[in-house]
């Protein structure tokens, strides 16, 4: 019992317990800490999605090549490492998938398609068999006023409300929506550096030595893919 | 009387009859299983539920007490914290008893314990279902009422351990070492998580790794030492045969409790290395107890299936002790890291997890309560196991077992399916669930024939108490 307790929570108190933000490595700025702590709103969303549950059918971690398809299923840029996580309490890591990784969800999703898939995951083209349960209980559907309020859901058919009525989300629904669209995992970092190129060369190291760029020549393109923001989990 | 043998022995201290000793300890023990198999069929409910929400997700969606997430949470606490730990105390505290021929010390006390402790089950159902939940698996109690049952734990352990401790049987059988051992080991691992977790949370990611670790004690080791004590004691005792080897009894245990608890940690995980790596090792370790409890009992019944028509206890036992090595061995399959990149995250290692709990530890709880029960409920009864109504023990011992097969069968097929789609990255996810959506389906059969089943027990416990209540009270069928 002693050497499991000192193997397994001892050991990694020692190695990881005071662990500090890390910087972050990249070819095109300048190196900038990493993590940053969550919004205000977002924190709160991490407790709703703690209180709802949201854990027993998604994950939260990138694993690394060569260990399952998360990478090439655009799940993130990189496997998920220790840093990504110190400002979380508690960390959601989940480990069954009924549903996509949420690791880099952010990459994946905005806000406003979070709120349309908890109020009704199956309104999204080709998800008309998800299981995902919906989450109306955070919605109040209500008669639209003399105006229609700038905060109401739009809805494809045939999930619409009643004519006369807007869905509108509750600020636990916005809680939760800030959480998963801020949930985002791709800062390279010193334990997880950028990959190398396709002539096999360090982009670091071919960045540092290169000649120096003039005031007005245009930022050096990279690797980093730009982020659907309505595209669906694969 | 050599420490090998079979405690099947007629005579007891000329001190202490059988029947002091069993009358002694039947209301706190009797509470205690009594109180576990309601949080059973309690639990096998909302697992039916969460099960069935799987493939009907728009059934009672929009209370959000009875959303998925809050139902399976819900679940697996009560299974945990419910039936599990009240069952392994109960069952622990009889076999002291009956092995050092010794009274329960403080019944009183441990009766108190056990009200303290359902009170807090209670606390704690009501508290997930609110959204109160703590986020960490196995662990989703609040910190309030996690503290209760720490509490009542220890003053039931404490009951145990005197107990124990004044045993007028010198030379320990192996059951004891397993009870003693489970009661430090929840203690341990119970109080490290409530420090770590609940009260001052471990940094970031440490969290994680403090909760797996907690997981694979609280199963492989606390459980798994829990049932090994009852299928040391029934199989030897029920089969009239003694035990093969005391040396290999102490091999196994010192290993499960030395590799046993290093594990839990999955591949891939954002953790350092090493701490992967070291459970790989202990997970694949396992093997050496798990076939150090194998030979053992197979040399005990002299390589012969016992006859299983006889006794509803060594029915269950011998079925529950088949399943910890089926699921035992998968779980060191599952931690090899080819394996793991295609079973993590899927139905494989919830199918293990269930046949785990509900193949192994819930039936060789449910072997134990069959032959405890009667013998607490009619001390002086001089055939006991006739007072079980024999139609609905084997309604519930088919109906438990169905449903533990048909639900791991379907839930292994399904997570196995899962990995091979999963892995393939030209497969969308929505065509992953798709595939797995039929086996999901047939594994709701699981939980409703294990519902029933738990309903079928509990009526048969009931009718067993009405007919021969404690000795408190004197009623018909005490003589």
């Amino acid at each position: 019992m002693a050497i499991s307790w000192a193997t397994f929570i001892f050991g990694p108190q020692l190695q990881l317990g005071n662990q500090q933000p890390g910087q972050t490595v990249s070819v095109t700025s300048v190196p900038t800490s990493y993590p940053n702590n969550m919004p205000g709103l977002a924190r709160q969303g991490a407790q709703v999605y703690r209180a709802n549950g949201c854990d027993y059918c998604h994950t939260e971690q990138v694993r690394p090549a060569g260990l399952g398809s998360d990478l090439s299923r655009g799940w993130g840029l990189r496997r998920s490492v220790a840093h990504d996580y110190i400002y979380e309490e508690p960390v959601l890591l989940g480990d069954l998938r009924v549903g996509p990784d949420l690791a880099n969800a952010g990459s994946r999703m905005d806000t406003k398609a979070v709120l349309q898939r908890l109020y009704e995951p199956r309104s999204f083209p080709g998800n008309d068999r998800s299981v995902m349960p919906s989450y109306r209980y955070l919605f109040e559907v209500r008669p639209i006023g003399r105006n229609p309020s700038p905060d109401a859901l739009v809805i494809p058919t045939p999930f619409t409300p009643p004519a006369g009525y807007e869905i509108v989300p509750r600020p636990a629904a916005y809680a939760l929506a800030a959480y998963v669209a801020n949930l985002r995992q791709d800062e390279y970092l010193f334990e997880v550096p950028p990959p190398t190129n396709a002539l096999g060369t360090n982009v670091m190291l071919a960045a540092k030595n290169a000649p120096p760029a003039g005031t007005n020549a245009p930022a050096a393109s990279t690797n980093i893919p730009v982020a659907a923001t309505n595209a669906p989990a694969k | 009387m050599s420490v090998t043998e079979a405690p099947n022995r007629a005579a007891a201290s000329p001190q202490l009859s059988r029947t002091e000793i069993e009358a002694n300890g039947a209301v706190p023990i009797l509470y205690l299983f009594g109180g576990a198999l309601v949080w059973l069929l309690l639990a096998s409910v909302l697992e039916l539920l969460a099960s069935v929400k799987l493939h009907m997700p728009g059934l009672l969606a929009g209370s959000a007490l009875l959303t998925y997430g809050r139902v399976q949470a819900a679940s697996q606490s009560l299974f945990i914290y419910g039936f599990g730990v009240p069952a392994a105390l109960g069952s622990g505290l009889w076999l002291l008893c009956r092995l050092g021929k010794t009274r329960l010390a403080g019944p009183g006390v441990v009766t108190l314990g056990t009200l303290f402790w359902n009170f807090a089950v209670t606390a704690g159902l009501w508290a997930i279902l609110r959204g109160a939940n703590t986020g960490y698996a196995a662990l989703e109690f609040p910190r309030a009422v996690a503290s209760v049952l720490l509490i009542a734990y220890l003053v039931i352990s404490v009951c145990g351990i005197v107990t124990f401790h004044h045993r007028a049987a010198a030379p320990l059988y192996p059951s004891q070492w397993f009870v003693v051992g489970a009661l430090f080991w929840f203690a341990w691992i119970y109080s490290t998580v409530m420090g770590l977790l609940l009260c001052t949370p471990a940094r970031g990611v440490l969290q994680a790794s403090v909760d797996w670790w907690y997981q694979h004690n609280l199963s492989t080791v606390y459980f798994g030492f829990a049932g090994l004590a009852s299928i040391f004691y029934f199989i030897p005792k029920l089969t009239r045969r003694p035990l093969h080897s005391r040396l290999q009894a102490a091999f196994a245990f010192w290993m499960l409790a030395l590799v046993g608890s290093w594990g839990g940690i999955p591949d891939g995980s954002p953790l350092p290395s090493w701490i992967i790596g070291m459970s790989v090792v202990g997970t694949v370790f396992t093997l050496v107890p798990i076939l150090a409890v194998v030979i053992n009992l197979r040399e005990t019944t002299a390589h012969s299936m016992p006859s299983l028509d006889a006794n509803p206890c060594l029915r269950f036992t011998c079925v529950g002790l088949l399943f910890w090595v089926i699921a035992s061995v998968q779980e060191v399959v599952a931690a090899l890291p080819s394996v793991g990149a295609l079973t993590n995250f899927t139905w494989f290692t919830v199918a293990q997890r269930d046949l785990f709990r509900y193949g192994f530890l819930a039936m060789t709880m449910f072997g134990a309560f069959y032959y405890i029960a009667p013998r607490l409920a009619a001390p002086k009864s001089a055939s006991p196991d006739s007072l079980w109504c024999p139609r609905l023990y084997k309604a519930h011992f088919w109906l438990t077992i169905l449903g533990v097969f048909i639900g791991y069968i379907s839930l292994l097929a399904a997570g196995l399916w899962q990995g091979v789609m999963l892995n393939n990255s030209a497969n969308s996810f929505m065509a992953v669930l798709k595939s797995s959506m039929t086996a999901i389906r047939m594994s709701t059969t699981g939980p409703l024939l294990f519902a029933v089943g738990t309903l079928v027990f509990l009526l048969n416990f009931a009718q067993l108490l009405k007919n021969n209540c404690c000795p408190c009270c004197q009623r018909k069928g005490d003589a």
